[in-house]
């Protein structure tokens, strides 16, 4: 009689088990996983482009007014997340991380919602000689500008072909391209500062 | 005696029932790797079974469609009480990507009581032994309050 097998089976009973013994040994997520979403507020310039880009309708941007600026105030549902990480890459400040943590279980859905606000305080509004500064670049539209101090995109109108790409990639609404009559303007109390015009110029010709 | 020892042990073994409302099949994979060797449920005492007269937890992956509502409800109807409803993933707890759409009829949480929500697209196996073994602990309050 031959019994061909004996010898693997009396092996495999004294060999550790290849199960995974979860709850009694911790276990890791794998390098990259994408888990819990963490929102750093103080990075957040409300934008509005995570909110643009998710799938499930996870985010959502409120803004209150008080005495000190406007209160904002971003949520995502993680029980309405595809953990697609495409709010994180569409951050231009990297203010939203999604991290390894995966325990994600809940009684109630409200713990499933990750919140965080922040003030924004409204521009400081520059007098006369910011104006002023302003006025020569105007007036001698053939060379290149300057980038302004506030950290908010300029046109150079020389190099600039009016293709309205910065006004449909902005995700505040905040620049109005006119094709026909050549025109570049910018609306400073809807701009953020978030780059996304420049990125998207094709020309490279927005300055920040 | 007998029905303390059938309490005991039945309050280590909970049985799974699973209904797919609509899944694209994600979470579905995901509570197979749970209850097959690799995490091995079973070793907790979670099995699971092919009716749900037999369930104390239903498992609910999908995003509730209007196809399934009716048989969702119909299923769960007949776990019998104390039973604990878990879902698992996204979907049944708000619709995901699928929110909106013409077909779709959840969340779940209109419909009837759920006890667990287990989130992730598609939750990883160790969130679901979590989830598992919180719907456990529920089941076991709900028992004493009977």
């Amino acid at each position: 009689m031959d019994f061909p097998f004996v010898k693997e089976a009396i092996s495999q009973l004294f060999s550790k088990s290849s199960c995974a013994m979860y709850p009694a040994v911790p276990s890791e997520a794998a390098p990259h996983y994408r888990g819990r979403i963490v929102y750093h507020p103080d990075r957040c310039i409300a934008c509005g482009m995570c909110e643009r880009v998710c799938a499930g309708g996870a985010i959502s941007r409120t803004i209150e007014k008080t005495e000190e600026g406007d209160r904002v105030t971003l949520s995502f549902n993680l029980g309405s997340c595809t953990f697609c990480s495409h709010c994180a890459d569409f951050c231009t400040h990297k203010a939203i991380e999604l991290t390894g943590d995966y325990h994600m279980v809940a009684t109630r859905e409200e713990d499933l919602i990750v919140t965080g606000s922040f003030i924004k305080k409204p521009p400081v509004k520059k007098a006369a000689p910011a104006a002023g500064q302003a006025k020569p670049a105007e007036a001698a539209p053939a060379c290149a500008v300057a980038p302004r101090e506030d950290g908010k995109p300029v046109s150079d109108p020389s190099r600039c072909v009016y293709c309205t790409l910065c006004a449909k990639k902005c995700p505040a609404g905040a620049i109005e391209v006119d094709r026909a009559n050549k025109t570049w303007k910018l609306d400073d109390e809807k701009c953020v500062g978030c780059g996304t015009c420049a990125e998207a110029c094709p020309k490279k010709c927005i300055l920040m | 005696m007998f029905k303390k020892l059938i309490a005991e042990s039945t309050a280590k073994s909970p049985w799974l029932f699973h209904i797919n409302a609509g899944s694209c099949n994600g979470c579905d994979i995901e509570l197979v790797s749970v209850l097959t060797p690799r995490y091995d449920a079973e070793r907790l005492g979670f099995k699971l079974t092919g009716t749900p007269r037999h369930a104390d937890i239903v498992v609910v992956t999908g995003p509730v469609t209007k196809q399934s509502l009716p048989r969702v409800l119909r299923a769960i109807s007949q776990v019998p009480e104390p039973r604990c409803i878990v879902t698992m993933g996204s979907c049944p707890q708000s619709g995901n990507v699928f929110k909106g759409s013409y077909s779709v009829a959840g969340p779940l949480s209109k419909y009837v009581h759920v006890d667990v929500d287990v989130a992730g697209c598609a939750p990883k196996p160790e969130a679901v032994i979590d989830g598992l073994a919180l719907a456990t602990k529920i089941l076991k309050e709900k028992r004493e309050q009977m």
